[in-house]
């Protein structure tokens, strides 16, 4: 029948009078690892628990695997979910926190003792299962709450902001392992979180949510280099895209936008602009480089902050602030000034009143 | 163990204090936490200790002397409560009476704090103030009607009177404690047990009782010392000697003694308090040491 594993249709989610979501769309294959992104409070989480039945659907239909799962409950979906908060059992070791849903769903002794020995393995957990949650590390926990998802033996893992209670460092290892993990077991998985650099580097479709709908899916680097509407380019990047509005003027034959204070910006061949459209000009920040060449627009830096590898700096060009991205060490200080260019292959242009790419 | 090393660490790395800060340093714990800790705990255990020096007293030391500690202890006065005629019985009916008032409310309570903490139907509020009324209104009102509609129904003098109005008064106030007990296990991980297959019974069993252990500990606790303390109830709707509490009996032994021999009356007050310190101290520990165990947080 149809290829996607996890299909959304028209699926729209009240709480009392409050419309959170406004028919979903989304059609997921066989182990794919999609992840949703977007602002708090967008309705990830709340479509992640309604695929996991712990939610009501007031509309719409959810399939997994080819059968519409709206009136299954929670524990027959074929779904494991991982908290943010992890939300292991505080009395129970950790060898009783992995086989709970076994026990629960009277799995035969034996394949329960292979279950947690595997998942233990897998996990790194065969020293920790006679411990208590409240005595192991953040990490540790958030191990468990892996291995309590694995053990069911899912046909899709459901992940709320897995990693979001790990300090930096251990958070970018357990990335790593969940990836791996993925990898080895190709077991379908949507991913919620807010963490941009998680949603491109595990995703291998990222799903980007605003106020209940669906604003762009794709592959992470298409979506980066190809946002469909101004929410997208706006919200993905850090720093984000520079969004200047400004208008279409024609200059000898030749394009350029006009900002708001006059200033000239150049323009690639473009057909469908016309003269004195008003647009929406979008550069990412590293797309903005210094140059030596006097054509180049004139600004004053006004912060220039070095983050290692990569600075990051802002400068006024006659009132209009932009964002830079260098990944040279810069000499320059704030109160300097400086030309820079735009490399206008990398422009992404925006209807204003729509706000979609032109 | 954990945490006691973490504190070694910490007062090694403080800085060197002068000598009156280090004493004071040192002593702080004793200070602020010790003396008050000590002067409660004799606040509170005076009255005791004293009926139960009064009670190894002979009948006329009581009034001749003004010493505390008896001059030759003995155990006669105890011996005479035992030989009361109907003590047996008096304790029988108050281990009875705590036992059902203590039990049933608890599964009545479990359950009714279970849907008030989690479930979301209509007027749960407005219902849970609702179930506070019997205890809102002063008990000794309710006395006279009580005595009326009991002795229509004919339970006057029956267990099935105890029973009744002492589960009708402990239900209130064990659901209350267990609601706030139950609202504060996060749903979330009621939420993985739903995930994990366990139906609601299992959630409560398995996941919600355990974690409110305490709770549920706390609230036997109260069930306990308000049925075995109860006397109202039972001073106006039992009326045969071998239907009385213990502290009824007690209430009733002032009048039945001709001379007011005070050993014999704290004698059978220290017997009547004991099981209740026993029964607490037993299930104190339980709760100390599943906080500790962090089992619960
Ligand atoms: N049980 C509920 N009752 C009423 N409103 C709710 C409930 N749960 C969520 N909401 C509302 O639904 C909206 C979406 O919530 P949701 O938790 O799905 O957001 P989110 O995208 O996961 O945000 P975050 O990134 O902060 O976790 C929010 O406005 C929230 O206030
Ligand atoms: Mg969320």
């Amino acid at each position: 029948m149809a290829t996607s594993y996890v299909e959304y249709r028209e699926l729209t989610k009240r709480f009392g009078s409050t419309q959170i979501l406004h028919g979903i769309n989304l059609q997921i294959e066989e182990s794919e690892f999609v992840v949703l992104v977007g602002p708090s409070g967008c309705g990830k989480s709340t479509l992640l628990r309604m695929t996991a039945g712990l939610e009501t659907i007031n509309s719409g239909e959810i399939s997994i695997a080819d059968r519409v799962v709206n009136r299954v409950r929670a524990k027959d979906r074929g779904i494991a979910m991982v908290f943010q908060s992890y939300a292991l059992y505080p009395h129970m070791t950790v060898a009783d926190n992995l086989s709970f849903g076994l026990k629960m769903n009277k799995t035969p002794l034996e394949r329960i003792t292979k279950s947690i020995a595997s998942a233990a393995s897998i996990l790194k957990l065969s020293q920790l299962l006679k411990r208590l949650p409240a005595q192991l590390s953040g990490g540790q926990r958030q191990r468990v709450a892996m291995g309590r998802a694995l053990v069911r033996e899912p046909e899709v893992f459901l992940f709320d902001e897995p990693l979001s209670n790990l300090d930096a460092k251990l958070r970018v290892g357990m990335r790593a392992e969940i990836k791996a993990l993925h990898q080895r077991l190709k077991t379908t998985t949507i991913y919620v979180t807010h963490d941009q650099i998680e949603a491109m580097t595990m995703a291998d479709r990222v799903v980007v949510m605003n106020d209940g709908r669906i604003e762009q899916v794709g592959a992470p680097l298409e979506i980066y280099d190809r946002p469909e509407n101004l929410f997208v380019a706006d919200f993905l990047g850090s720093p984000a895209m520079n969004l200047l509005s400004g208008k279409v003027v024609h200059n000898d034959g030749r394009m350029d936008f006009e900002l708001e204070n006059g200033i000239q910006l150049p323009l690639p061949d473009n057909s469908a602009l016309r003269s004195d459209q008003q647009i929406i000009y979008g550069i990412r920040p590293e797309h903005v480089a210094f140059t030596d060449d006097d054509n180049g627009l004139p600004v004053n830096l006004t912060l220039v902050e070095p983050a290692g590898w990569e600075t990051h700096l802002h400068a006024d060009l006659s009132g209009i602030s932009l964002r830079l991205l260098s990944v040279e060490r810069v000499g320059a200080r704030p109160g300097d000034s400086a030309r820079l260019a735009v490399d206008t292959s990398k422009l992404h242009l925006f209807d204003p009143t729509t706000g979609r790419r032109i | 163990m954990n945490r006691q090393m973490t504190r070694t660490e910490e007062s090694t790395l403080r800085p060197e204090p002068g000598i009156l800060q280090d004493w004071l340093g040192r002593y702080r714990r004793f200070f602020l936490i010790g003396l008050p800790l000590a002067f409660l705990i004799i606040w509170t255990m005076v009255p005791i200790l004293w009926a139960f020096l009064a009670s190894l007293k002979n009948p006329l030391e009581i009034y001749e002397s003004s010493t505390f500690f008896p001059r030759s202890p003995s155990l006669a006065a105890y011996q005479t409560v035992l030989a009361i005629d109907g003590f047996g019985k008096w304790i029988f009916n108050s281990v009875l009476v705590t036992a059902v008032a203590t039990i049933v409310p608890l599964i009545l309570s479990i359950l009714a704090a279970y849907g008030f903490a989690r479930y979301l139907f209509a007027f749960r509020h407005v219902l849970l103030l609702l179930y506070l009324i019997p205890r809102i209104i002063p008990r000794v009102s309710l006395i006279v009607p009580l005595n009326d509609l009991m002795t229509d129904l004919g339970l006057i003098n029956t267990y099935w009177v105890l029973y009744l109005t002492y589960i009708a008064s402990a239900v209130p106030l064990s659901t209350w404690i267990l609601v706030g007990f139950f609202r504060a296990v996060p749903r979330e991980i009621e939420e993985s047990a739903t995930i994990d297959g366990a139906n609601m019974w299992n959630r409560l069993r398995h996941v919600i009782l355990p974690i409110a252990w305490p709770g549920v500990v706390t609230a036997a606790v109260l069930c306990i010392r308000e049925g075995w303390n109860e006397f109202a109830f039972v001073l106006a709707l039992v009326t045969e000697t071998g239907m009385r509490t213990l502290p009824y009996a007690l209430y009733m032994l002032k009048d039945s003694m001709g001379v007011q021999n005070y050993a014999v009356y704290n004698a059978f007050t220290i017997l009547t308090v004991l099981p209740l310190l026993i029964v607490y101290l037993l299930l104190e520990r339980r709760v100390v040491e599943s906080i500790v165990s962090g089992a619960v947080k």
